[in-house]
C-alpha cells in the first residue's frame, strides 16, 4: 500500500509539472464555451447577427433554446470531445515513459511494477474525472449567465447525471489505450486507435450493433437509447481487460527503451 | 568465491539475428568488471539481461546470488544501474528526479537525496529542471539515481559519457571509492579504454554478442605485444644490420623498423650499439607497449593504428 501510495504521488508530481495537462483543461473548456455561443445565438438570431456572430447563410441545428437544449448539446460535445481528451490524457501518462526514454528507470526497482501501473491508471483517471467536472461546473455557470430558460431542479439533474454517467463511462473505455501506449511506445498508437475506435463506433451504431460495441455504448446512453444491462458489463469488461494486458505486456514484453 | 553477477550460456535472439550467444561470465564480490565492445556487440544487451528488461533465449543470469526472472523482484532493491545515455523526467527538478527515485526504492533514507547531490557535485543545479542541464550533468543525475539507494552492485552502462575530463577522474575516483571503503561490485561497458584501464579489475571483450576473452589486469600485461621501433637515415641499410645480428626485422610506414624480439626489447641499447657501429645511427629509438585500445582492436580483428 505504501509502495501505490509513494507511485501515486510520483505520477501526481509529474502531471502537475507538465504542460499537457493544462492544455487539456483549457481545451475542455472550448466545449462549454461553443455550447453555450450556440445556444446563445439559436436564442436571440437577430442580435447574433448584429454583433456579427451569425453569417447570412447560418443553419443552425441546435435543439431547443433553453436549458433541456443546451445540457443535451454539452451532453453530445463531452461524450465525444471528452474521449479523445481521456485518450491523450491516457496516452501521456503511459506514453511519456517512452518518449522520455524514463521507462528503463521503472523496470528493475523493488517496487511492484502493479503499482506503478495502478498509480498511473488512478491518476489517468481522476485527470479525466477534474476534465468531467470542470466542463460540468463551467457548463451550468455559462448556462445561467446567458439566462436559459427552463432552469428546473429535475432538468439541471437530468444533464448533470447524464455527464457524470457519460464520463464515468468514458473514463473506463479509455483504460485500455494505457495498453496501446505501452505497446506503441509512445502516443502515435493510441491516438491513430481512438480515431479508428469512433469510425468503427459510429458504423455500429448504424448497423444496429452498438450494444456490443463498448465504445460506442456512451453515445447510445446519451442520446436517451435503451441501453442494455450488459453493455455497462462489456465496457467494465473492456476496462479490466485493458488494465490487465497493461500489466501483463510491463512484465513479459522486452524493453528495449 | 562469492559471485555477484553469473551468467551461463546466456543468450538472445532477435529472429535470424543472434544479438547475444553463449555468453557465461563471472563477476566477483567487490570487483570492477568492464565489459568492452564495438558499438552492437551485445554489452547493453547483455546488460538489459542481468536486469531483467528482456527474456534471454537461452541460457540463464544470476544476480545477488537470484535468478533474473520475469517478476522476480528480489536483486533490485541492492542494484542500481545506468542503461545507455541516462534520461530523466525533463518536467521535474533535478531533486524531484531523485525524491522519484527514492520512492521507487522504498527504505531509502529521505536524506539520501541530499547526500547523493552533494557526493555527485549536482548541488548548484539541484533546484533546476532536468531538461535544461548538461549532458554531463544529466549524466551525473543517472549516476546519482543509480547509486541514491546505496546498491551493492552498479550495472553501468558508459558512465563517462558525455563528462568532460575533470568529471571522468572525478567518477574514476567516486567507484574507486565506492568498491574499496563499501564493497560495491561494479560490472562497466566503456568505449574509453584507456579509462578502463585505470579502473578495472577484470575485464571481458565481446564481439559479434560472443564474449571472446575475459581476463585479469595483469594477464592483459602479459598478453599486450610490445616492440622496439627504430628510426635511421638508412631504413633499408639498418635493417640488413640487424637481420644479420639475428634480429627479426619489420618493415612498418614510413621506414620505420619494428623489431620484436625478447632480446632487442629487453635490450634496445644493444640494437643502437649495432646501427652506430656500422655508422648508421637512430635518430630514433622507442619500446611501445599496446595499449588497451591497440589489444583490444587486434583480438577483434581491426587494426586501428597499431601501425
Amino acid at each position: 500500500m505504501n509502495a501505490l501510495a509513494d507511485m501515486i504521488w510520483c505520477e501526481l508530481r509529474k502531471v502537475l509539472r507538465a504542460r499537457v495537462p493544462l492544455f487539456t483543461f483549457l481545451g475542455f473548456l472550448v466545449m462549454p464555451l461553443i455550447g453555450a455561443l450556440l445556444i446563445f445565438i439559436f436564442k436571440d438570431p437577430e442580435l447574433a447577427r448584429k454583433l456579427g456572430l451569425l453569417g447570412a447563410k447560418a443553419n443552425l441545428v441546435v435543439g431547443s433554446a433553453d436549458w433541456p437544449g443546451y445540457l443535451t448539446l454539452m451532453v453530445e460535445f463531452t461524450s465525444l470531445g471528452g474521449f479523445f481528451f481521456f485518450c491523450l490524457a491516457i496516452s501521456w501518462t503511459f506514453g511519456r515513459e517512452f518518449a522520455d526514454s524514463t521507462v528503463k528507470d521503472l523496470l528493475a526497482v523493488p517496487v511492484p511494477r502493479s503499482s506503478i501501473l495502478l498509480a498511473k491508471f488512478i491518476i489517468s483517471a481522476l485527470w479525466c474525472a477534474a476534465l468531467i467536472l470542470e466542463t460540468t461546473a463551467v457548463g451550468l455557470l455559462l448556462g445561467a449567465v446567458i439566462r436559459l430558460p427552463g432552469a428546473t431542479a429535475a432538468v439541471l439533474l437530468h444533464g448533470t447525471k447524464l455527464l457524470l454517467v457519460a464520463g464515468t463511462m468514458s473514463i473506463l473505455l479509455v483504460l485500455p489505450f494505457g495498453f496501446f501506449a505501452s505497446l506503441g511506445r509512445g502516443y502515435l498508437l493510441p491516438v491513430g486507435i481512438a480515431v479508428l475506435t469512433a469510425i468503427l463506433g459510429n458504423l455500429a451504431v448504424t448497423l444496429g450493433w452498438g450494444d456490443y460495441f463498448p465504445w460506442a455504448v456512451p453515445g447510445l446512453y446519451v442520446q436517451g437509447a435503451a441501453v442494455a444491462p450488459f453493455s455497462y458489463g462489456l465496457i467494465l469488461l473492456t476496462a479490466l481487460a485493458g488494465m490487465a494486458a497493461t500489466y501483463f505486456w510491463w512484465k513479459y514484453a522486452d524493453q528495449n527503451r | 568465491m562469492n559471485w555477484i553477477i553469473e551468467t551461463e550460456n546466456l543468450g538472445k535472439r532477435y529472429g535470424k539475428v543472434r544479438a547475444v550467444e553463449n555468453l557465461s561470465l563471472r563477476v566477483a564480490e567487490g570487483e570492477i568488471y568492464a565489459f568492452l565492445g564495438l558499438n552492437g556487440a551485445g554489452k547493453t544487451t547483455t546488460i538489459r539481461m542481468l536486469l531483467g528488461m528482456i527474456k534471454p533465449t537461452s541460457g540463464s543470469a544470476t544476480v545477488l546470488n537470484t535468478r533474473v526472472q520475469p517478476g522476480n523482484r528480489e536483486p533490485w532493491a541492492q542494484v542500481g544501474y545506468l542503461v545507455e545515455t541516462p534520461h530523466a523526467y525533463p518536467e521535474l527538478t533535478v531533486r524531484e528526479n531523485l525524491e522519484v527515485a527514492r520512492r521507487l526504492h522504498p527504505n531509502t533514507d529521505k536524506k539520501a537525496v541530499n547526500e547523493t547531490i552533494e557526493r555527485l557535485g549536482l548541488t548548484a543545479y539541484a533546484e533546476r529542471i532536468s531538461g535544461t542541464l548538461s549532458l554531463g550533468n544529466v549524466q551525473r543525475l543517472g549516476l546519482a539515481k543509480a547509486l541514491l539507494h546505496k546498491p551493492k552492485l552498479l550495472l553501468l552502462d558508459e558512465p563517462a559519457n558525455g563528462l568532460d575530463p575533470a568529471g571522468i577522474v572525478e567518477i574514476r575516483e567516486l567507484l574507486r571509492q565506492l568498491t574499496r571503503e563499501e564493497g560495491v561490485t561494479v560490472f562497466m561497458s566503456s568505449h574509453i579504454l584507456a579509462e578502463v584501464a585505470r579502473l578495472a579489475k577484470r575485464i571481458g571483450i565481446i564481439h559479434e554478442g560472443r564474449l571472446i576473452q575475459e581476463m585479469d589486469m595483469e594477464e592483459l600485461e602479459r598478453n599486450r605485444i610490445s616492440r622496439l621501433l627504430v628510426r635511421t637515415r638508412e631504413a633499408k641499410s639498418a635493417a640488413a644490420t640487424l637481420a644479420a645480428s639475428g634480429y627479426l626485422v619489420e618493415m612498418g610506414k614510413d621506414n620505420e623498423l619494428e623489431l620484436k624480439d625478447p632480446a632487442a626489447l629487453e635490450q634496445p641499447e644493444e640494437v643502437a650499439t649495432l646501427l652506430v657501429e656500422a655508422k648508421n645511427p637512430p635518430t630514433q629509438l622507442l619500446v611501445e607497449q599496446e595499449d588497451l585500445e591497440q589489444y583490444f582492436l587486434r583480438l577483434v580483428g581491426m587494426n586501428g593504428d597499431s601501425k
